[in-house]
């Protein structure tokens, strides 16, 4: 007999709907999965961001359910696109009112999350940021927040990586120089940069201030201001394929042999920092998680593998924030149901166990603080040739946790790293 | 200032292909962008293609260009598809042409990835660096600027000395009166804008060893592309190749004395224009 479409697919939902009987555990036999939108990028300058994340959230899903589930019940995913912060809300809103979910994850960019905290409170949903909750300005539009929990600070990377410049270069360098995308991430990092380099008088003159727009593809011009102004080190805190770019450009006009570079997050690319550009003994920042962190734990390991076999490509941080958020809900919710006698507790009650819980991580331990920030480890380290790829890896990798590098609750940035005692 | 240069001789290319559709079909191409991001991606396939096999690096240079000409044969599928627009109102073909913006966002995507893409090892260097006032430039930028003056200087003989030049020129001036006087328009459509897809993917291509590949250079290119064009004058050659330069040199000279003000001194240029001389330095009488 010929298999025809309508049959061949008759069969296929058969046959799933007796895997799927055969998969679950008998007693939860009857139980609806946990539905969790996620929230990620994919066109423009965030995109490798929200791929990276759906990543994570994939490979912690896969786990979960292979597992069981949360409390029995496996998870599906609603992926939706994060996009302009209007049609991102209007999404979240589908996500939380049509789709009815338990959770929403994701968000990378900070104007989106800005708009999306507030819908989050006011529409009483979960909502686990990867990225896109820093800045003052989400201190004033979610003073309180209780339904939606925040990434790190922004500016985390830029205190560390200057920590790092005071431990490595101090004495060696006079002149510095920063070029940070025109946008507040940009400024913020600059900022606090010169901020530090002041408060641990590293004795530094600032001799040039470039702002190319976010995404900007051609960097000759700014090369070339560079070489006037002669700096000993260059500050830049670029993300995304605009790092190797400048970089790229700045090695051809010569720069990464007259100037140290500090590259606060090229990590986010870090297979694009090629070695036939890149300079050695560079400050490189992987953000909060490094595919070849030594002493690596078997979860990092399983997930590096399971990611380069997947994809044919090396895992960078945003997975890490991703896969973080859904192991942090699984336990908020598990930890909830234990005080509620294994009943599925209510987003309020979850939001409650999120409050101060710590999980392991890829990147090791992570948590969130009592007032909805993001608890956990950044990887930043000096640039090196000696490994098997075609781009740059740190060595030594210098490791500080958020409780380091990270303003404490309620305080402001400048005030806080002026409180600090040189 | 050769910074600026450069950037402007990549402006050239995808503002001229930008300006010679809309001369003759009257039609504003913002996919222009795409055809330049397909040119770069495809530029960074073939050469790392070419050089797998063994192709001495020094020859990439061919390479890169042949690649960006042969994309050129998007041209008439694409002209086939905006021609349904031809007579109807602007607002439909740049709702056309945005939607083909996007799904080459999207054929990108799918073919390439989102990771950024760069030529590995040195390719960018294989010509050597040499020293220009004070600072030092790498050999291949002061290639493609030279190319670019060739392409412009090509596009010059072409339109003024040759037949195919007249039949465009009499097409740009009055659609309705070349027809009625034997031109094919459709064909001389057809070959106008697959010359224009192709100034933009050999713009691409050349630009590639310099930087990487990223998604979005399209549309970031598009902003600055119609910034040159609002300068130069809509429709005109000499507009685009002016356009270009003093796009790309006050760029580099705002980031040379007054970084903060990278991005406004061209729309101040840009609003100085349309307040002072609103079709554009360059711009024909007629249009």
């Amino acid at each position: 007999m010929r298999t025809t479409r309508r049959r061949f697919l008759g069969l296929m939902g058969g046959a799933a709907a007796a895997a799927a009987r055969l998969d679950t555990p008998p007693a939860f036999g009857q139980a609806a999965p946990v539905r969790i939108g996620v929230l990620a990028a994919k066109a423009g300058v965030t995109a490798p961001v929200g791929e990276s994340g759906l990543r994570g959230t994939q490979f912690a899903v896969e786990r979960i359910n292979a597992a069981g589930g949360i409390l029995g019940r496996k998870i599906e995913l609603l992926v939706e696109e994060e996009s302009s912060p209007k049609d991102t809300v209007e999404r979240f809103r589908k996500l939380a009112l049509q789709q009815k979910v338990d959770v929403i994850t994701g968000c990378v960019s900070t104007a989106v999350g800005l708009a999306v905290g507030p819908v989050a409170e006011e529409l009483r949903t979960l909502w686990l940021a990867w990225d896109a909750t820093t800045q003052k300005g989400v201190e004033e539009t979610m003073p309180r927040p209780r339904y939606a929990f925040r990434s790190v600070d922004n500016e985390a990377e830029a205190v560390m990586a200057s920590l790092l410049c005071a431990k490595y270069f101090r004495g060696k360098v006079r002149t510095v120089a920063g070029i940070n995308n025109d946008y507040s991430y940009g400024r913020d990092n600059w900022a606090a940069f010169l901020a530090i380099m002041k408060k641990l008088q590293m004795g530094v003159t600032p001799v040039a201030e470039l702002w190319p727009k976010l995404g900007e593809t051609n960097f000759t011009a700014h090369v070339a201001a560079l070489q006037q102004a002669k700096p000993d080190l260059i500050f830049c805190s670029f993300w995304s394929g605009d790092a190797p770019i400048f970089v790229k450009q700045a090695h051809a006009a010569g720069l990464t042999q007259t100037a140290r570079f500090v590259l606060t997050t090229a990590g986010g690319v870090h297979e694009s920092m090629k070695k036939a550009f890149t300079p050695e003994g560079a400050i490189m920042g992987y953000n909060s998680m490094y595919f070849e962190a030594p002493g690596a734990s078997p979860l990092l390991r399983e997930f590096v593998r399971w990611h380069s076999e997947r994809f044919r490509e090396w895992p960078t941080y945003e997975a890490d924030h991703a896969y973080f958020t859904i192991v942090a809900y699984k336990a908020a919710v598990e930890k909830a149901a234990r005080g509620l006698g294994g009943r599925w507790p209510s987003p309020e009650q979850v939001a409650g166990a999120l409050e101060g819980i710590e999980v392991e991580s890829l990147s090791g331990p992570r948590g969130y603080r009592a007032d909805h920030i993001m608890e956990c480890n950044f990887f930043q380290g000096l640039t090196t040739h000696k490994n098997r790829y075609d781009f740059v890896t740190i060595d030594p990798v210098e490791v500080m946790s958020t409780r380091q590098i990270q303003k404490p609750s309620g305080m402001g940035l400048y005030e806080w790293i002026n409180s600090w005692k040189v | 200032m050769l910074g600026g240069v450069f950037h402007a001789a990549v402006l050239f290319l995808v503002a001229a292909g930008l300006q010679l559709v809309f001369g003759v079909q009257k039609i504003l191409n913002l996919a222009c962008g795409s055809f330049y991001a397909l040119g770069a991606y495809t530029g960074v396939s073939l050469v790392q293609w070419a050089l797998g096999a063994g192709l001495p690096r020094p020859a990439f240079l061919p390479v890169l260009l042949a690649a960006g000409a042969a994309l050129a044969v998007l041209g008439p599928p694409v002209e086939r598809v905006l021609r349904a627009t031809y007579e109807r109102d602007e607002s439909f073909q740049l709702l056309l042409t945005f939607a083909l913006v996007l799904i080459f966002e999207d054929v990108i995507r799918v073919v390439w990835g989102t990771a950024p893409h760069q030529l590995g090892g040195d390719v960018y260097l294989a010509y050597g660096r040499i020293p220009v006032g004070r600072v030092t430039v790498p050999v291949y930028n002061l290639l493609v600027i030279v190319a670019a003056g060739l392409i412009a200087l090509g596009m010059g003989l072409l339109l003024a000395r040759t037949r195919f030049g007249r039949i465009v020129r009499a097409a740009a001036e009055n659609r309705r009166m070349a027809a009625a006087l034997g031109v094919d328009m459709a064909r001389v459509s057809t070959r106008v804008f697959t010359l224009g897809v192709g100034l933009g993917t050999v713009g691409g291509a050349l630009v590639i060893p310099a930087t990487a590949a990223v998604n979005e250079m399209g549309i970031e290119l598009i902003v600055e592309a119609f910034a040159v064009v609002v300068i130069g004058g809509l429709g005109s050659m000499r507009g685009a190749l002016v356009g270009a330069l003093i796009v790309g040199l006050l760029k580099a000279l705002a980031i040379a004395v007054y970084p903060e003000a990278e991005m406004l001194a061209i729309y101040l240029v840009v609003i100085a224009v349309l307040v002072f001389r609103p079709a554009g330095l360059f711009a024909r009488a007629a249009a």
